[in-house]
């Protein structure tokens, strides 16, 4: 299926021509107490890539995600978006500034209809103050219903028609994931954060799945940032990947150089590692 | 396929989203409107009126104010009774400060002062939640009542400490005071009621009322699609502080006329109130009305029944008809955690189905 957005929609114009640097991450280092969950670990983003940030467990790769989001404050180190350098930031700041995310343990709103969710995704492109709302007929419902428009392209794009009014918390779990990829996109950021998208997913879901990512990078030209598991995935999705291991930056390069990397070949293998 | 039963097609977002989809539905609704504005108003006497019909729109008012509060937004109040208190005192002092002041706009405007309080005390809801914040509620709730009856200049230093509203009146029909017709403080509570319960609607539904229910169900995800906490957090209790304050300058002024603080708004007010959002339903408008409709009724009911045709003597009747609603709401919470908007939900599925129920 192919989904055209109405032009004004989903496109991240920031300025940026693909290619150019969205995201700079620079010698950061971030602790909780003793655990050392990132050490000194730099590297970019560039606008329209698949980035892929592969590791082993507990390598670090989440809390590197909840530095760029905000949800983490690292001890050390800047970053650098849009062209702003920043320490430290509200999360739902970074929202509005254009980075979503999606969870690697589901976080969805499980009171909320998919539609509501995936409308909630929407809240920081919403204008109209209290007073509006309030009188709903007029401005305030013209808004609502644009939204919704653009809502139900996604809907349709990640195929959840038939699921449209149903409560989130009685969905199946592969479908509880993609309704949360729908109210990341709905945001139309300009950087997507996926943590494991695919975690926990049989075949067919995973190749879904593999299939709406592609088509958000290819279609709307979204950066993404991907953590994920599945060596076979990431190597056909993604344009560069990052390699961590116990807090460090071991590799990063094109899925080739890092599959040859021979630190990369030890981590995975599980040689030890002199500290 | 929930409406293709009724043959009713949506062709459009915009009658996917109204608030009755169902054209018999609608139907039913301005029936039972027509029937409350036009009808009720020549058959009302003062029975009816202070017993049944006044304490229902009232409490209705306070249960939509406190469901904005805990059952959108998901932070649990047990403030209510000390926030009517607000709004019964505001509406005392704007009543008897200035007497040209119609009666609609002293309780907006009590509404107004209590939303401000209640901002001031949805404060620590940034830091704390749930048990917490209940018991940080409750401290509001006990501060409040105790203020009302330190401070004399808040009861204009009668001698008896209490407030009595003098009349005041909106199109030259007076709804305050002792001479008011049952007609017209029916009319008066009903009108204040049906435009702010429609509000309520309107919030909920949108871009506001999903940044509530965000933070309810899941407060990290909420910040992280770009909800502020703190704008969510203290617009709810601000919303909500302005309906409970509303329904606390009518109880005051159009249904008791004449109160006392500690009797009037004690914290069995912030319970009664609470089980009629959970009974009726929880994130739900029209829970609300269910909920205050069944515990203001049932005690009517059951004490007709017991006093008046099992001819029990009053007392008895009371105790027994206190444990009855106890007892009832216990039942009911069991039965139907989620309250009798859900009944609602489930009998018109079934309704739709019938008579294939498969
Ligand atoms: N909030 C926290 N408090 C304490 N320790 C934490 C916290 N978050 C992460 N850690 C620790 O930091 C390290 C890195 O965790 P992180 O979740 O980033 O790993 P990961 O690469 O995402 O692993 P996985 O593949 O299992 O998801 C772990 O040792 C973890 O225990
Ligand atoms: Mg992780």
């Amino acid at each position: 299926m192919n989904v055209q957005f109405s032009s004004s929609k989903i496109s991240t114009d920031d300025g940026l021509s693909p290619g150019e640097t969205i995201l700079h991450v620079d010698n950061i280092s971030l602790s909780f107490g003793g655990v050392k969950a990132i050490q000194d670990v730099s590297f970019d983003i560039k606008k329209g890539e698949v980035r892929a940030i592969i590791g082993p467990n507990g390598a670090g790769k989440t809390s590197m995600l909840n530095v760029i989001n905000g949800f983490y404050h690292p001890q050390q180190g800047t970053i650098t978006y849009r062209g702003e350098e920043r320490r430290k930031m509200r999360t739902h700041i970074a929202a509005k500034q254009g980075i979503a995310r999606t969870f690697q343990n589901i976080a969805l709103f499980t009171g909320m209809s998919t539609l509501d969710n995936i409308m909630a995704g929407r809240i920081t492109l919403q204008k109209r103050n209290l007073i509006w709302h309030a009188l709903w007929h007029g401005p305030a419902q013209r808004e609502e219903l644009e939204h919704r428009a653009a809502v139900e392209q996604i809907i349709d794009f990640l195929e959840l028609e038939h699921i449209r009014k149903t409560p989130v918390g009685r969905l199946p779990y592969g479908l509880k994931k993609r309704v949360e990829l729908g109210r990341a996109l709905a945001a139309e950021p300009a950087l997507l954060l996926l943590d494991e998208p695919m975690a926990g997913m049989n075949l067919e879901e995973k190749e879904d799945m593999s299939r709406f990512i592609l088509d958000v990078n290819n279609q709307f030209g979204t950066t993404i940032a991907l953590i994920e598991h599945d060596m076979g995935v990431v190597m056909d999705l993604s344009d560069r990947v990052m390699v961590l291991d116990y807090g460090r930056k071991i590799g990063d390069g094109t899925p080739d150089e890092v599959r040859n990397n021979q630190n990369v070949i030890d981590a995975y293998l599980g040689v030890p590692h002199d500290e | 396929m929930l409406y293709r039963e009724a043959g009713d097609f949506k062709t459009n977002y915009a009658a996917d989203q109204q608030t009755f989809p169902i054209k018999s539905e609608r139907w039913l609704f301005w029936a039972f409107m027509a029937f409350a504005f036009f009808v009720v108003p020549f058959f009302i006497d003062d029975y009816w009126n202070k017993a049944v019909l006044m304490p229902l729109l009232i409490y209705a008012m306070a249960a939509l104010g406190l469901n904005i509060l805990t059952g959108y937004c998901g932070q649990v109040s047990l403030g209510t009774g000390g926030f009517m208190a607000v709004g019964a005192y505001a509406a005392y002092k704007l009543m008897t400060s200035f007497p040209g002041m119609d009666m609609f706009s002293v309780v907006i405007l009590s509404g107004a002062v209590t939303a401000g309080v209640g901002i001031l005390f949805g404060l620590p809801s940034l830091r704390i939640k749930g048990f917490y914040l209940a018991v940080a509620t409750l401290a509001a709730q006990f501060f409040l009542v105790w203020m009302f009856n330190k401070f004399a200049w808040f009861y204009n230093y009668s001698a008896s400490g209490q407030i009595t509203a003098p009349e005041r009146s909106i199109f030259g029909i007076a709804v305050t005071g002792p001479s008011t017709a049952p007609w017209a403080t029916y009319l008066f509570a009903l009108s204040i009621l049906f435009v702010f319960a429609w509000v309520a609607r309107n919030l909920t539904r949108g871009r506001l009322g999903r940044s509530w229910m965000a933070i309810r169900d899941m407060d990290i995800a909420a910040e992280i699609i770009g909800v502020s906490p703190l704008k969510a957090k203290l617009s709810a209790f601000a919303i909500s502080s302005f309906y409970v304050g509303m329904a606390g300058a009518m109880f005051f002024a159009n249904y008791l006329g004449s109160i006392e603080v500690t009797e009037a708004f004690g914290i069995e007010k912030s319970f009664l109130v609470l089980f009629m959002v959970i009974i009726g339903g929880l994130g739900s408008i029209l829970g609300s009305f269910l909920g205050a409709a069944f515990l203001v009724l049932l005690p009517v009911l059951l004490k007709n029944i017991m006093v008046g045709y099992l001819g029990w003597p009053t007392d008895l009747a009371a105790h027994f008809q206190i444990m009855m609603v106890g007892a009832l709401i216990v039942i009911f919470l069991i039965a139907e955690p989620h309250g009798m908007a859900q009944l609602w939900r489930l009998a018109k599925e079934k309704l739709r189905l019938w008579p294939f129920p498969y």
